[in-house]
């Protein structure tokens, strides 16, 4: 599965899932722009892996919750890369506040997890319209249909992204533009963030598992929670020719964990 | 009469569901809380009708969208009507709107009308009905929650997180007694203009695509709801109930019970 010639560009590429992601599609012959808001040492790192492959990146930033950024960082990567075949939009907040939301903080992540996926679209459209060809992906989670118990507003997202996703779907398939959703369970992603950054690890799943001195596992059938690189796996096949046919999916990957 | 001394809010009292909602409603009983943008305006004949048979009900033109507002709302009028029994959030912004060429206004409206509001609505419902340790909650979505639209993706993304709140709300909220549903409503008389599409064929004869050919009312919602509503859904919780008489599951259209006309080649 090479994607060698083709331009990706990875939103939230400096942590976690975007920097498995970004680095997993270089490693297949993507050019990567690797994107970012907070973590500029992230991003940097996430270059300096891609190089390590001997892999092309620039790094661009953007906050997606804001129009004018997202469309001047697309018109940053046309200008490095020369246009966008595969966009993963993976950037998003997560507040872990359940009905604790107030006005403000439910505009920020409604603006950045929902607004910002579909405008990163609207974005790179011309430019996939241009060659008549292009792979939109959007890192969901098992949140647009489990509910999270940890914030509320969250699962909203991620529900409007599975509906942003079809609806995307039917109206760019003309274009020849396929437009997929992942939904992962937990990825461990080892680091520790930020408030607003922090990646997802329910803090109850893990007290509980220590005070009955279990293993978080015990939730995997496959015996571990997921990695970055099993979700860049996911979106490689999905950018891929081999995925030419697939288009309004939403693939769960989740080591079968929403069975238990 | 299956909501005596229940006091329900509705919100868009307005619109022809939430019409439909307050007279059923009330007909079992219920005191009411409208939420109407009109100011009662559009609904006085069946405010006059409601209140002539001994329904108490306030009116509120309240922004829902914001928690200030909808919480100094809900004080006043409790002090008229009690607190809160069952919010029924009900309302349906519906604009045109493309992935590709949308703007963010018409996005943030859609958006903030269908979900914000049902966000404020649960919170601050919610918080009122923990403390007396029950409460009932009704979204009233639509298919859409699930089956694109082809005309407004903003649309379809806003009932598919309101579906999501339910379920949170459903665990979050159970856990102090309150039950929460949502209902993925449709398709109703005038829908293919509402969801006029290029892009799908979805609404193309749709009333046949009801097996029964017979499309389902406000009515039909009202009855649902009120059934949720009362004691009777007592181990009800988390559930979204599609209620389209079988529309989604359509597939094939010849097998359709629509009348054929001469010139049909099939």
């Amino acid at each position: 599965m090479s994607l060698a010639g083709k331009v990706a560009l990875v939103t939230g590429a400096g942590t976690g899932i975007g920097q498995g992601v970004a680095v997993g599609l270089a490693e297949r012959g993507a050019k990567v722009a690797v994107s970012y808001h907070a973590s500029a040492s992230g991003a940097m790192e996430t270059v300096r892996r891609i190089e390590e492959l001997g892999g092309e990146a620039i790094i661009v930033r953007a906050d997606v919750a804001v129009k004018a950024e997202i469309d001047a960082m697309a018109r940053e990567v046309e200008r490095h890369f020369g246009g966008v075949d595969i966009l993963v939009n993976n950037a998003a907040l997560q507040l872990n506040y359940n009905f604790e939301h107030d006005d403000d903080s439910y505009d920020r992540q409604m603006n950045v997890n929902l607004k910002g996926y579909w405008q990163c679209m609207q974005a790179v459209i011309p430019s996939m319209k241009a060659r008549g060809s292009g792979r939109i992906v959007n890192i969901s989670s098992v949140h647009a249909k489990r509910p999270t118990d940890f914030d509320t507003v969250y699962a909203m997202t991620k529900g409007g992204i599975k509906m942003l996703t079809r609806e995307a779907a039917i109206e760019l398939g003309k274009y020849g533009i396929t437009v997929n959703a992942i939904e992962p369970g937990a990825v461990n992603v080892g680091r520790q963030g930020t408030k607003e950054t922090r990646p997802f690890v329910p803090p109850e799943l893990a007290e509980r598992a220590r005070r009955e001195k279990r293993d978080v596992r015990w939730k995997f059938p496959l015996g571990r929670v997921g990695l970055p690189s099993d979700v860049a796996s996911l979106v490689a096949y999905i950018v891929s020719d081999e995925a030419v046919f697939l288009t309004g999916a939403a693939i769960r990957l989740d080591g079968g964990s929403m069975l238990l | 009469m299956r909501l005596t001394d229940k006091v329900v809010w509705i919100t868009d009292a307005d619109s022809p569901s939430g019409q439909a909602l307050l007279l059923r409603m009330a007909a079992e009983g219920a005191s009411l809380l409208l939420s109407s943008a009109s100011g009662g305006k559009g609904i006085e004949a069946q405010l006059a009708r409601v209140r002539q048979a001994g329904t108490k009900a306030f009116v509120a033109a309240a922004d829902l969208t914001r928690s200030s507002e909808t919480e100094r709302m809900l004080d006043e009028a409790a002090r008229e009507l009690g607190p809160v029994d069952v919010l029924v959030h009900n309302g349906n912004r519906v604009v045109p709107i493309s992935v590709e060429s949308g703007e963010e206004t018409a996005f943030l409206d859609v958006m903030n009308a269908n979900a914000k509001t049902a966000f404020v609505c649960a919170k601050a419902a919610g918080k009122r009905m923990e403390a007396r340790r029950s409460g009932k909650i009704v979204f009233v979505g639509s298919i859409h929650a699930e089956k694109p639209t082809g005309s407004s993706f903003a649309y379809s993304a806003s009932k598919a997180a309101v579906k999501m709140l339910a379920r949170e709300a459903s665990v979050v909220l159970g856990r102090h007694g309150i039950s929460v549903h949502s209902i993925e409503f449709g398709p109703v008389e005038g829908d293919d203009e509402t969801f006029r599409s290029e892009l799908s064929l979805l609404y193309d004869s749709y009333r046949y695509k009801v097996p029964s050919g017979v499309l389902g009312t406000h009515e039909d919602l009202a009855e649902l709801v009120t059934f949720l509503s009362s004691d009777d859904a007592r181990y009800l919780n988390g559930a979204d109930i599609r209620m389209d008489g079988g529309f989604l599951m359509h597939y094939l259209d010849f097998k359709t019970n629509k009348p054929q006309t001469a010139g049909d080649a099939s």
